[in-house]
């Protein structure tokens, strides 16, 4: 019978691997770095309650992903509350704010982060996980098509808000 | 590729947890519950000393708390669905 | 062959459950692939509850929620493809939650098929017990709730008990 360092399933390893997914999942979440490691901490202690159920580094991937979707859920429950875009908080881009300018990646973070629940979530697994629709379907135990239909809805609301503060490809072109 | 999964990528890339993360995480395991098999071995000694009749009503117990607990689930899955659909439409 | 999973009140339990509506859907029975029956009354809920870890967060919020509950009871099915059920083989059920004890609360819906209700029964000023509808185009969930319940603490609990069941097949998609 194989060791848990043989299967590569040893709880030292495993945190190390899997830290920043976990811990990214909670953040981009709930918008708040001192409750995602809260969470991101509890998701590992409870990988270590239940170590033993834990086959293949694969299933531990998987298996940390889902729980730590659920306790970034529900956390966000606890605190009642969703982040507001608050875009009059959000600093006003400067004119001229191109691809890849963290400007924008700060406001599309915040602007994800004022989604309801399920869309967010959704948000957050297909770009920073970069899952399919039927792997987000399976994680958040949603239909497939609600799954697209988020996207398509969170898309079209973010660059509709985009282009009103004036930023989007057809103020890039020309 | 669509500018804005471009930048939606950019902007929801992995981050590293606060530096010791993982040293926090291992310090709070050793100190907790050590795993299920020690709860399971534990649980088993209760249900032994307890007498078999014991055992029997722990038994009946326990199963009445699963059926309890996938009833509620059952039941808060569509409540919550609801809140999302009203928080979404109020937003 | 259908895959039944019937979940039958305990023995131990009195039979005589205070359900506020009939519950019977026997005809969307026979269409599912898998249905669940849940009946739990006052007694056995007590019963129940001395059973729930008070360290552990969900069962300790399960415990506060059930105080003021008098029964749980509810009928779930699954179904192998849509349009296997219709919206009229849920006026059985809905036609109960038409009388003057109850009224509608909530009522959602999505493009997706997606379908929620949720009626109140009310005694005097009192809230007395809710009924849940919720439909999708391979899933119904009919719930009753007898006596006095937390809607907000009982979402709370939405579908995260314990440890998730996932196939050791799963793949991460990114390479950590």
């Amino acid at each position: 019978m194989l060791t848990e360092v043989e299967t590569g399933c040893d709880f030292r390893s495993l945190v190390l691997r899997h830290q920043a997914t976990v811990f990214s999942i909670a953040l981009h979440f709930l918008r708040d770095r001192a409750t995602a490691e809260e969470v991101a901490q509890e998701v590992f202690f409870s990988l270590h309650r239940n170590l033993h159920q834990i086959e293949t580094p694969a299933h531990a991937a998987a298996w940390l992903r889902k729980v730590a979707v659920q306790r970034s859920i529900d956390e966000g429950r606890r605190r009642s509350r969703r982040p507001q875009v608050a875009l009059a908080d959000v600093a006003e881009p400067a004119a001229g704010i191109r691809p890849g300018d963290p400007l924008l990646s700060e406001l599309l973070r915040k602007l994800v982060a004022s989604l309801p629940e399920a869309p967010r979530m959704v948000m957050v697994l297909r770009y920073q996980e970069d899952l399919e629709p039927a792997e987000i379907a399976a994680a958040l135990e949603m239909p497939v098509a609600t799954v697209k239909s988020h996207l398509q809805r969170s898309l079209a609301l973010l660059r509709g808000k985009l282009a009103r503060r004036g930023v989007g490809e057809s103020e890039w072109t020309g | 590729m669509d500018w804005l999964e471009d930048e939606l990528r950019r902007a929801l890339a992995r981050e590293d947890p606060p530096d010791g993360f993982a040293e926090r995480v291992m310090a709070r395991s050793a100190r907790g519950p050590s795993g299920a098999r020690r709860w399971l071995a534990a649980a088993a000694m209760v249900v032994v000393a307890a007498g078999a009749a014991g055992a029997w009503r722990q038994h009946q117990g326990y199963e009445a708390k699963r059926e309890m607990m996938l009833a509620l689930r059952l039941a808060s899955t569509p409540i919550n669905r609801i809140q999302s659909e009203v928080r979404g439409i109020t937003q | 062959m259908k895959r039944l999973l019937i979940f039958a009140c305990l023995a131990l339990a009195a039979m005589a459950a205070p359900q506020q509506f009939q519950l019977n859907l026997d005809s969307v029975a026979a269409k599912a692939s898998e249905h669940v029956d849940v009946s739990l009354n006052a007694s056995t809920l007590q019963f129940a509850a001395k059973f729930l870890d008070a360290n552990d967060p969900d069962e300790a919020k399960v415990k506060k929620l059930l105080v003021g509950i008098e029964g749980i009871y509810v009928r779930h099915f699954n179904f192998k493809s849509a349009g296997a059920w219709s919206q009229a083989d849920l006026e059985p059920v809905r036609a109960q939650l038409h009388g003057p004890e109850w009224s509608k609360i909530v009522g959602t819906g999505s493009e997706d098929g997606e379908k929620a209700e949720v009626w109140l029964r009310t005694s005097g000023n009192k809230s007395v017990g809710v009924a849940i509808v919720a439909t999708q185009p391979k899933e119904i969930t009919v719930v009753n709730i007898a006596g006095n319940i937390d809607l907000e603490t009982l979402s709370e609990l939405g579908g995260h008990f314990g440890v998730p069941k996932v196939k050791p097949a799963d793949k991460p998609k990114k390479e950590e």
